[in-house]
């Protein structure tokens, strides 16, 4: 898992069959290991291994983007790119990333700062550049 | 999420029986609880699941902690106990194959050159189309979007609500056609509008690679709009700044004049540089004392320390070179012929990234009360000595706050009297390098000036207001030499110590001693000083000869005074008042004692 900081709010995205996948405001995207503008991840955590194929995979993130984690369902506190991370993480190896970074949010929230900026970063959209929207490109049955 | 319960293919009352366990069986974006039978196969567990998703059983795929389970897998052998999660996909009928492909196409950004009935180039689109930022593109896709959903507003353009539309198969079939896509993309609103403004675009949309290119472009676009947003602020500072440089201006008496002439110096001015520490202390500090000048010319002139002029602030230059680089360069070659019009600033070169240019004369600035300026040098929270109009007239506040707005304003006349007189262009170079070094930059030629400076005098002397206040004081002075010689005698030593030669002044010295006069005022640093300019237009350690020659021109009217006193001795009289700064009276004295000494 590929870890870049943004913003003081970590950034994460799951690397897996040498490429990288995250969440932001314009939905899954994908791009090659360290390849969005953020550059290369601050820390890398081995989540562990998968015998999902990369077919299966793609799938699963069409599925994903069309349901759960569609661009517009982005929300910097509660549905973003750690929440997919740990989605797909689960998906992928069982295990879930670590606490530290999926509880970020809630520590923010939980400081008066924290809720004193909610509106406005609530509405905070991020979506680093420099990876390409995963689609499917056949209908879903 | 919603939970429902599958009736479990053993009878048993949920989680009583050890080897019934409920497990949570998670798609994407669903999660549904089953209960079913430890012991129970894959297999069977499938059949269940393809029951309750509608799908056929080799779609489906179930994963447990990242491995894939097979279909004669027991669940308990694989470990899936009680509670515990197994994600299941749901394979589409069409199989997956064209997906990997079209991923692959999406990493090596190469899908425009698929062949176009493939899903791959769709893919290639839609990914592309998914990352489309720009106005052109989004408009293309909405384009693409609209057989599906009719027309929708601008707010489609959100790149996530784009990539969902172009999922859909009816979209991505459209999409492949390119027929169709030229179609849309011509008949497109601001794409005819685009056409009309850009004729030339059109044969842009009659090639289909070419579109293509745009497509692929759409992806990297999110890079490209980086690069705008960076652009767009410079941008809109500029227009910021116009809008609040007049406005200062105006607050301004007098200022609507120099509107027009600083308007188009401005513009250029602005283009080039994103600096927009306007608030130069110079400038402020020339604005302030002009109005200063314009509004107490009876003030009486109380001599300007040399904090007051700006500490060489760290600023980021406005270097902007395309203002500045038609202005010629005259300054090395200045004659103090042309002192007349001092109050102008003299022509801008630039040399390298330095700029030289010439200040406009501080007349203006000896009627502000030292200390006055003083004050504000030191509650300058910018790092520079924001000069301010004297507190006297309150004009502090206005100045302040107009001194930024203003200075940009002042560039643009500043250049332009500068480029007027030569002459100037020495003496701000001199005073640019006035706080740094004293004795260096007299022989230092005047084209060796600190960018920073430069553009702070740039935009002290860019006011018109300046060089008239400054002559205004030329005038004042000229008045008085005529009304009132003895009392010009009193001013002449704070003038002399500013560098400013009256214009009536027969001694017409060289630019010698105009170094000497300024590099006086550069002795001091800028910190809060109250002494007067006499005392820092002491001649500095440097060089005595200099100084002595300097001396004599400077106190040129004293030594007339001297002289028709009786103190025929030139040399002491120079003496006399360069130990007693200028004061006639004060040198008479001396020169009665030592006499009688």
């Amino acid at each position: 898992m590929a870890r870049k900081q943004l913003e003081g709010i970590w950034h994460t995205s799951i690397v897996v069959h040498k490429d990288e996948f995250f969440f932001g405001s314009g939905g899954i995207s994908s791009c090659s290991p360290g390849g969005t503008l953020l550059g290369p991840p601050d820390t890398v955590v081995d989540v562990g291994n998968t015998e999902v194929t990369e077919e299966i995979f793609l799938e699963y993130l069409s599925s994903l983007g069309e349901s759960l984690f569609r661009g517009e369902a982005y929300n910097l506190f509660e549905h973003n790119c750690n929440t997919f991370s740990n989605e797909v993480a689960q998906f992928l190896t069982g295990r879930k990333i670590p606490s530290y970074i999926t509880d970020l949010p809630s520590e923010v929230l939980s400081t008066p700062f924290g809720q004193a900026l909610r509106p406005l970063l609530d509405s905070i959209q991020i979506q680093p550049p420099g990876g390409s929207s995963v689609g499917r490109p056949n209908g879903q049955s | 999420m919603s939970q429902s319960r599958r009736p479990a293919g053993v009878p048993a009352d949920g989680n009583i029986s050890p080897s019934v366990i409920q497990v949570i069986v998670k798609t994407p974006g669903h999660q549904n609880s089953f209960t079913v039978a430890g012991d129970t196969s894959v297999r069977q567990f499938k059949e269940k699941l393809s029951a309750h998703f509608k799908c056929q059983m080799d779609q489906l795929v179930l994963v447990f902690m990242g491995r894939l389970l097979k279909d004669h897998d027991i669940l308990s052998q694989r470990g899936i106990k009680d509670g515990q999660t197994i994600h299941v996909v749901i394979k589409s009928k069409n199989g997956s194959r064209s997906l990997t492909h079209s991923f692959r196409n999406l990493i090596t950004n190469n899908p425009c050159h698929q062949d176009r009935s493939t899903k791959g180039n769709s893919s290639g689109v839609c990914q592309s189309a998914g990352m489309g930022q720009t106005k052109e593109e989004s408009s293309l896709l909405m384009e693409s979007d609209a057989p599906k959903v009719g027309t929708q507003g601008p707010e489609l353009d959100s790149p996530e609500h784009i990539a969902q539309m172009l999922k859909d198969l009816c979209v991505q079939r459209v999409l492949s056609n390119m027929d169709i896509m030229h179609q849309l993309i011509s008949e497109h609103p601001d794409m005819q509008e685009l056409l009309q403004q850009n004729p030339e675009i059109s044969h842009i949309l009659d090639n289909s690679e070419i579109l293509c290119h745009i497509l692929e472009l759409a992806r990297h676009l999110a890079v490209i709009q980086e690069i705008m947003q960076i652009n767009q602020p410079a941008q809109n500072l500029e227009h910021l700044q116009n809008p609040q440089l007049y406005l200062g201006l105006e607050t301004i008496p007098n200022g609507n004049n120099a509107l027009g002439q600083s308007y188009d110096f401005n513009d250029q001015m602005l283009n080039g540089k994103q600096d927009f520490l306007w608030g130069n202390s110079f400038t402020a500090l020339l604005a302030g004392q002009v109005l200063e000048q314009v509004q107490t010319p009876s003030q009486s002139l109380s001599p300007f320390s040399e904090e007051q002029w700006p500490r060489p602030p760290a600023q980021v230059i406005y270097a902007n070179s395309c203002g500045l680089s038609s202005i010629t360069p005259t300054n090395a070659t200045l004659s103090n012929a042309n002192h007349a019009s001092k109050e102008n600033p003299a022509s801008v070169t630039t040399e390298g990234q330095s700029h030289v240019c010439a200040i406009q004369q501080p007349a203006g600035i000896p009627t502000l009360p030292s200390t006055a300026v003083t004050q504000e040098l030191q509650e300058d929270d910018k790092g520079t000595a924001i000069l301010v109009g004297s507190s006297d007239q309150g004009l502090e506040g206005d100045l302040q706050q107009s001194g930024e707005q203003t200075s940009s304003q002042l560039t643009g006349g500043m250049i332009q009297l500068l480029r007027n007189y030569p002459y100037m262009a020495a003496q701000m170079l001199l005073l640019m390098n006035m706080p740094q070094q004293s004795e260096q930059w007299k022989q230092q030629s005047p084209t060796s000036l600190q960018s920073s400076q430069l553009s702070d005098l740039l935009l002290a002397l860019a006011n018109p207001k300046t060089s008239q206040a400054i002559l205004q004081i030329e005038h004042g002075l000229q008045l008085l030499a005529t009304e009132a010689p003895i009392l010009l005698s009193c001013i002449e030593p704070y003038l002399w110590g500013l560098g400013w030669l009256p214009p009536f002044s027969c001694v017409y010295p060289d630019t010698v001693p105009w170094t000497l006069n300024v590099s006086d005022m550069a002795e001091p640093e800028c910190g809060p000083q109250s002494g007067t300019v006499l005392q820092k237009s002491q001649p500095p350690s440097g060089d005595p000869s200099h100084s002595l020659q300097a001396s004599e021109v400077r106190f040129s009217k004293q030594m007339e005074h001297l002289q028709t006193l009786g103190f025929v001795n030139d040399n002491a009289n120079v003496q006399a008042l360069i130990a007693t700064d200028g004061d006639t009276n004060a040198a008479v004295h001396k020169l009665k004692k030592s006499q009688e000494s």
